[in-house]
């Protein structure tokens, strides 16, 4: 028998890197030299999913307690929300059995830093998660169930093909929601 | 050391056997369904403690424990003893949410512990996470898996009773050979504290759960390591 213990394979963490990626692209200190991920909350977040990735873990065990709370850079809320509508699509919803040191986890703790008053202790379902920030602000809650939908039907797409799946190279269906480029034919 | 063998109202003897944490090999379990036919075996039931009982008639209790031994299963000691491990099906070949490899562990320490003797009964259970099938909270020596190679260990609790407790955190983020030190190391504090018949959990409550902690640096946590590393990779020079 073969199998893993739970494990970053268990999720997209790349399609989670990627809008995080898109995010420092626009960031002033993006190729200037002066980008020192451990003190920014996308360089932070970034770098953990790389690690998680790299080592193949989904806990990255005391990296809630490394977040860096001192980063006052201005983020835009149409940067961060793609981002933070896929950590949402990748949480695996453990309720009770929540992690706050789940890689999944620690990138949603970093992006609402960059544009909520406070963080939500995550209620480990999504329905819940999003009628929290609804309490704290109704607009980002707003567009962020927008995102989240979209994604959504997005992955939907790949499901409806016949075929090999291009982003996931996965026999058709690939069970995806893929994130960054809708699915143009299989 | 005792065995777990009991009289029961209808005057035949039930028999306690253990296997690894619960799990069978078909051949044992096949095995076991003849060997119990063989000696007019009554009833069998599943335990709490993923063990099963079987009863039957005293003549055949001495036939059925050595087609048992021969089937690579044991009866259960009794008493002052270290009991059968409660492991959850956590490890890589099972269950699709296990943080690390609990099942793997549990036999492990059933297979180094089962019949310790000590002041009373010790009973050790084994999570592959926090959902905690197998109730360690509730174990004299509780563990959860919270990732791979790492353990958070309980201890003092007590599920059953009229005032069950749940146990406390003594140690986080232990490797598989930490919480085998660890365990030892209750074990033997836990004989030289307890007052007569008294269970770990009461001596926990009584003198605290500090009073089982290890002395400073005993053990190195594997995730110090990996904390250690995981900043040097977030520190790194260069782009995220």
């Amino acid at each position: 028998m073969t199998g893993t213990i739970r494990s970053s394979a268990m999720v997209d963490l790349d399609a989670m890197l990627k809008p995080l990626q898109n995010i420092c692209i626009e960031c002033d200190h993006f190729h200037s030299g002066d980008c020192k991920p451990a003190t920014c909350m996308i360089g932070f977040a970034s770098r953990s999913l790389k690690f998680a990735l790299q080592k193949g873990i989904l806990d990255i065990p005391g990296a809630s307690g490394h977040i860096p709370r001192s980063d006052m850079k201005h983020y835009f809320v149409e940067n961060i929300i793609p981002a933070l509508a896929e950590t949402c699509l990748q949480c695996r919803e453990c309720r009770d059995s929540h992690s706050p040191d789940c890689v999944i986890s620690v990138t949603r703790f970093c992006l609402e830093n960059t544009i909520l008053e406070k963080n939500i202790e995550y209620p480990g379902s999504l329905f819940m998660y999003l009628a929290m920030v609804k309490e704290q602000d109704p607009e980002i809650a707003q567009i962020l169930a927008g995102e989240i939908k979209r994604k959504k039907n997005k992955g939907r797409e790949c499901l409806e093909s016949n075929g090999h799946c291009k982003e996931s190279g996965r026999a058709w269906p690939c069970g995806y929601t893929h994130t960054i480029t809708p699915h143009t034919g299989h | 050391m005792n065995k777990a063998i009991f009289k029961q109202s209808n005057g035949m003897y039930a028999i306690n056997i253990v296997s690894a944490c619960g799990v069978f090999t078909p051949k044992q379990f096949a095995g076991l369904g003849q060997a119990t036919l063989k000696c007019d075996v009554y009833r069998l039931k599943l335990t709490t403690r993923q063990t099963v009982v079987a009863v039957l008639n005293e003549e055949n209790l001495a036939k059925l424990e050595t087609r048992l031994l021969a089937l690579g299963l044991s009866v259960s000691p009794y008493g002052g003893t270290v009991r059968a491990v409660k492991a959850c099906a956590g490890n890589a070949a099972l269950c699709q949410r296990a943080l690390g490899d609990a099942l793997d562990l549990g036999i492990a320490l059933q297979e180094k512990y089962l019949g310790w003797e000590l002041n009373k009964d010790v009973k050790i259970a084994v999570a592959g996470c926090s959902r905690g099938c197998t109730d360690p909270l509730c174990a004299d020596f509780g563990v959860i898996a919270r990732s791979r190679d790492s353990f958070d260990v309980y201890i003092g609790g007590r599920g059953s009773t009229r005032k069950p407790l749940h146990g406390q955190l003594l140690a986080e983020n232990l490797s598989t050979v930490g919480v085998f030190q660890l365990l030892e190391h209750v074990l033997d504090t836990y004989s030289n504290l307890a007052h007569p018949k008294e269970r770990l959990a009461s001596t926990v409550a009584r003198l605290g759960v500090r009073a089982f902690a290890p002395p400073e640096g005993t053990f190195t946590s594997r995730n110090e390591q990996l904390d250690d590393e995981f900043l040097a990779f977030i520190s790194k020079e260069g782009e995220a």
